[in-house]
């Protein structure tokens, strides 16, 4: 077969069709126009927080940090409680995922407990406000001793499964633990809704609530910091997990054999090996669900009863600054004194988790380059 | 046919003289990222001809390939010294239109790389760049492309299927095949066998000798049989710098410089 | 100890798995309960006094040991108030009769009792044909029906005339076989996705507030996808990657870590109150003082919104386009392509999906979120719907519902939280669907991204 005619060659340094041309560099300078418009709007955040609280400088008077100190006070105490309860929950699920569970399990657990993250906030603050909370209060006997029954039912399911045959052992094999511990432990809440009442009333004489009010001279307060940390715990839960599980996935598996190998169990092998080694990811992924549960709004807004409270209490409620701007920022006129706390209240929250995220975030590209050295994944 | 090539100062060194060759590279230097890769480079690729470039892995072969192709433009860390200039042109002059560089000098690289479009699309796609042509004139083009790269029977009945299925050494032959439809004057070829299976590779290299009555060759392997096998003349690189450059037979059967001997008889990886 | 130490682990799976589960289950049968014709009861007291309602709960009585059972009665316009704590021991009698009959109706909420007659102009109907004559007559939309009157008795005795035209649907659960309970059940399904709140949000749908939703995210994603994709190729494909670029990144990803509520503050800042009112005292004086653009709206929450969503859709973005290999930018390139035929002949279509995916991903981040919408422009009831047939048709101005905000509207600042409760659920359940489904649609197309890419290089 001919060669079709070549084309006619001009010098190279014009081109054949300089429409092209134009049009490339018009496309490139478009996208970096783009790409700085972006960039501009994203400063615009930060400038306009960081002038709008300026212009309060120039507004006498100290009434900021008394009207801000509860709202942070009550801010702490709702990520505090909130920690309390997911850091356990998330880091454990991340060290049992990473480590015990079979991948074929892992590849569907994990993304089922990523899906926890996408509830909306509103759907959790309904439930905590409005189902959750006015049944703890009516049993807050039962809720007490759950959240020191589940965990040592859950040791006791582990001393019966050393103890049992063998066959029995294979058939409900550890790996495959975090799913048939779930009948387990909708049985164990059985029993301890069955039996609380009855030792309640021979411990107390009734109503767990009313004798704290009346012995000890607790306020129960229906919305309150355990509630909150119930709710905002579960949401948090599934950002610290995600990270975790991906910090202590990425560590080299050789590492954790090489321990092994040596004589450790494998839980030693996790404390010794595995947890230096993701160490920096966790803190990340615990830095990052701080930040989430320092800004979560909706969450606080609906399940915390919203009083601005300098209270330790558990059982009290508390108002927390992102609650706050979103309930008094649509009432407060435009430059008035309000109006100026609250746009520094917000730029506070802003700094805080911009930190937070940026600290966490180095962290974890240095763990990465650091794993990757290793000989993980990276 | 070419006159016997001028032999320059140094004796394992042959330059050829403008008329004979097509691309002439002139003290060149590229540096990455603060790091030598090329140092003072001088050589001359004759028209016409499979000239290869062989050396252990890191000697700057492929370096040399890519700068031939201005392909360093995309990482912003390279830096150049010297000249590499296409028949007398200096493709890293300042008002070079890279694009138009390019399409003279077509390029193939080590993984066959179709782009996830049908095999028709991917030979045309050189050409949809280019000005307005027929839909007909196009299909011939395509054909004879396809043809030349000994593709044409393999895929003819199924040109508007993608470009995925085909096996690695029909992806190979179907980026020649894209590469020749632009009609390039030099064709570089980055090991492009190396992740091909042994009858592939034999299809390549038989591809790689018929086609230096169209255009000028130039391909960089690790392999040395391939390069003995294909090539005419053969450039020995080491640590960045040329240190024999000469006819095929010369350089394997009897070469001036001991490093170059012991490379070629494995002595020296 | 240690071998026990594992072991909380696994519990924190399985306890998570259980939360998870536990609160869908809840959702899905109080959301999707609501709709099923619940079985109405007539008990008589043992003080003879005879109720009629439906049982809702039981709970332990307040000062003495038994129980007691919420009954929900309705009948607002008669008794002032819809519920009923009975307790169980002083229950004689109860019975289900089949002609108890249920109405929804608009200002006083549900009736529930007996219809005597039906009359038309001259016609008086009574029994089985005025029940007979009711069902005909509300097949017709409320402009058609005839100036008809129900004469309904409640349980109590007590008469009332009630106009047909504030009667939206009745039923008489009690006589219903299972097949027009389920037919009754998807009636309802639809009737609340696709009718308006009424009686004080406890009955009617929520479909303004699913198109006030649904035009609000697509509003932001005309808006957030050009920038943010224009933002991501040039992250990955134009800017030098250096220190600069590095810390560019770091800083796109951090924002999404940002509370919402500051980006709400910005949005009224500078959107509603410095934009907004620039625009008002230009444009629109003559309206002064009540603001056009001046206050939260459509296009104010839309553009805070997908400010928001931008860090989504540029880091998804950039992802996609890193996974592309490098020989398919320098075989395009080797063509003699310029950048932008690099781009969008190669590149952009292989990163499609993934832009598909940023997509989604921040549709579903938007969807559910509401804490900023309650600065710059959700309405708890809008008076009128941002689309309508008036000239320019979509008013970008007005205030909208939404999805998440009428939730917690409902939720928290309604008249009778017990009997918008239902509702509420079922809003919640439709919004977790929503989000649900189209974070595992972004989930499949990426786990789908990721074969195809693997097994083709």
């Amino acid at each position: 077969m001919t060669p079709p005619s070549r084309p006619t060659h001009s010098a190279l340094t014009r081109s054949t069709d300089p429409r092209r041309q134009r049009l490339d560099r018009l496309a490139t300078a478009s996208i970096t126009v783009g790409a700085f418009a972006v960039l501009a709007a994203i400063l615009a955040i930060g400038i306009f927080l960081l002038w709008e609280s300026f212009l309060l400088l120039s507004m006498a008077g100290t009434f900021t940090l008394d009207t801000l100190s509860p709202l942070a006070w009550g801010t702490l105490k709702a990520a505090l409680a909130a920690m309390l309860l997911a850091l356990p929950i998330a880091l454990g699920a991340a060290i049992y995922t990473a480590l015990y569970m079979p991948l074929r399990l892992r590849s569907r657990v994990k993304p089922a407990l990523e899906m926890m993250e996408a509830i909306p906030g509103v759907v959790v603050g309904f439930i905590a406000g409005l189902v959750l909370a006015p049944w703890v209060e009516r049993h807050l006997a039962i809720t007490l001793v759950l959240l020191v029954w589940l965990p040592l039912s859950t040791l006791l399911a582990g001393v019966l499964w050393h103890r049992a045959r063998q066959s029995l052992r294979k058939r409900l094999p550890f790996s495959w633990a975090g799913l048939w511990l779930i009948p387990w432990l909708i049985a164990m809440t059985f029993i301890a809704l069955w039996a609380t009442p009855g030792v309640e009333q021979a411990l107390i004489g009734g109503d767990l609530r009313q004798w704290l009010d009346q012995q000890l001279g607790i306020n129960y307060a229906t919305r309150n910091a355990m509630i909150v940390g119930m709710a905002m715990g579960f949401a948090v839960i599934p950002s610290i997990y995600a990270l975790a599980e991906d910090a202590l996935a990425d560590v080299p598996p050789s590492l954790l054999e090489g321990a092994q190998a040596l004589g450790a169990t494998r839980w030693q092998a996790l404390w010794k090996v595995a947890l230096p080694a993701a160490g920096p990811g966790i803190f990340s992924a615990v830095m990052i669900g701080a930040g989430r549960a320092v800004g979560e709004t909706m969450i606080v807004l609906m399940a915390s009863g919203n009083t601005a409270l300098f209270s330790a209490s558990p059982f009290e409620g508390m108002r927390s600054i992102a609650a706050a701007i979103a309930i008094e920022l649509p009432e407060a006129a435009p430059g008035s004194s309000t109006y100026h706390v609250l746009i520094f209240a917000a730029l506070v929250l802003f700094l805080f988790t911009f930190l937070v995220n940026t600290l966490a975030e180095v962290v974890r590209l240095r763990l990465r380059t650091r794993l990757s050295d290793m000989g993980g994944r990276g | 046919m070419l006159a016997s090539p001028h032999v320059s100062n140094a004796a394992y060194l042959t330059h050829f003289s403008a008329e004979q060759s097509c691309l002439n590279i002139e003290r060149f230097s590229l540096a990455y990222a603060g790091k030598i890769a090329l140092r003072e480079l001088t050589l001359s690729v004759p028209r016409h001809r499979v000239t290869a470039f062989i050396g252990p892995s890191g000697c700057g072969k492929s370096t040399l390939l890519r700068a031939i192709n201005r392909l360093h433009d995309l990482n912003e860390n390279a830096t150049h010294s010297g000249r590499i200039t296409i028949e007398g042109e200096d493709i890293y002059a300042d008002n070079m239109q890279v694009s138009e560089l390019r399409r003279r000098i077509g390029m193939v690289f080590q993984t066959p790389n179709p782009f996830p479009m049908s095999i028709y699309e991917n030979v045309a796609f050189g050409l949809r760049l280019q000005k307005r042509m027929s839909k007909r004139k196009r299909d011939d083009i395509i054909e004879w492309a396809l043809t030349s790269a000994a593709l044409w029977d393999e895929v003819k009945d199924r040109l508007h299927k993608s470009a995925w299925q085909l096996s690695g050494g029909q992806q190979q032959r179907l980026v020649i095949a894209r590469t020749l439809a632009v009609q390039p004057d030099i064709l570089l070829l980055d090991e492009p066998a190396s992740a091909l299976d042994p009858i592939s590779t034999l299809k390549v290299e038989e591809l790689i000798r018929n086609l230096k009555s169209q255009l000028t060759l130039i391909l960089v392997t690790h392999n040395m049989q391939q390069a003995a096998r294909v090539s005419d003349y053969t450039a020995f690189l080491h640590g960045g710098e040329l240190i024999e450059y000469g006819p095929t037979d010369q350089v394997f059967t009897n070469p001036h410089l001991q490093r170059t001997e012991d490379y070629i008889t494995g002595r020296m990886t | 100890m240690s071998r026990l130490w594992p072991w909380l682990c696994a519990a924190s799976v399985a306890l998570s798995l259980l939360m998870l589960a536990a609160l869908l289950t809840l959702l899905l049968t109080r959301g999707l309960g609501h709709f099923w014709p619940a079985t109405l009861e007539s008990v008589t007291l043992d003080s003879g006094e005879i109720i009629a309602g439906e049982a809702v709960r039981e709970a332990p009585l307040p000062h003495r040991d038994g129980e007691e059972r919420l009954y929900f009665t309705g009948n607002r316009d008669l008794d002032s108030h819809r519920w009923r704590w009975v307790a169980i021991d002083r229950i004689a009698e109860r019975s289900t009769p089949r002609a108890l009959v249920r109405l929804e109706r608009s200002p006083w909420g549900d009736f529930i009792g007996y219809l005597s007659a039906f009359e038309s102009g001259s016609d008086h109907l009574e029994g089985d044909a005025a029940w007979h004559a009711l069902t005909t007559a509300l097949a017709h939309t409320t402009f058609e029906r005839s100036n008809a009157t129900l004469v309904l008795q409640s349980a109590t005795g007590e008469t009332l005339r009630q106009p047909l035209n504030e009667i939206y649907r009745a039923h008489r659960p009690n006589a219903m076989a299972w097949w027009e309970k389920i037919r009754y059940w998807f009636q309802g399904v639809w009737q609340f996705l696709s009718e308006g709140p009424r009686a004080a949000n406890t009955g009617g749908g929520v479909w303004p507030a699913i198109f006030g939703t649904v035009l609000m995210v697509m509003v932001m994603s005309v808006i957030v996808m050009p920038f943010g994709v224009l933002a991501a190729i040039y992250l990955n494909e134009i800017a030098h990657q250096g220190r600069l670029t590095r810390l560019v990144r770091i800083g796109v990803r951090n924002l999404a870590g940002v509370p919402s509520i500051v980006y709400g503050v910005f949005g009224l800042g500078v959107f509603v109150y410095g934009i907004g009112s620039s625009l008002d005292a230009w444009f629109f004086s003559d309206s002064l003082p009540s603001p056009t653009f001046g206050t939260g709206g459509l296009l104010w929450a839309s553009l805070t919104l997908a400010l928001l969503t931008l860090p989504v859709v540029i880091v998804a973005t950039e992802e996609g386009l890193a996974r592309i290999p490098d020989a398919q930018r320098e075989g395009a390139v080797a063509l003699g392509a310029t950048r932008l035929e690099m781009l969008t002949r190669v590149v952009l279509p292989m990163a499609a999906p993934a832009m598909l995916t940023a997509m989604i991903l921040a549709v579903a981040r938007a969807a559910g979120e509401v804490a900023p919408l309650m600065l710059v422009g959700v309405a708890k009831l809008a008076p009128q719907m941002p689309v309508d047939g008036e000239f320019p048709y979509l008013h970008v101005e007005r205030k909208f519902m939404h999805l998440g905000y009428h939730l917690f509207d409902t939720a928290y600042h309604g008249e009778d939280m017990q009997a918008a409760l239902p509702l509420v659920y079922a809003t919640a359940l439709l919004l977790v669907v929503i989000v649900l489904v189209l974070n595992l649609t972004a989930i499949l197309l990426r786990h789908y991204l990721r074969h195809q890419r693997g097994q083709s290089c």
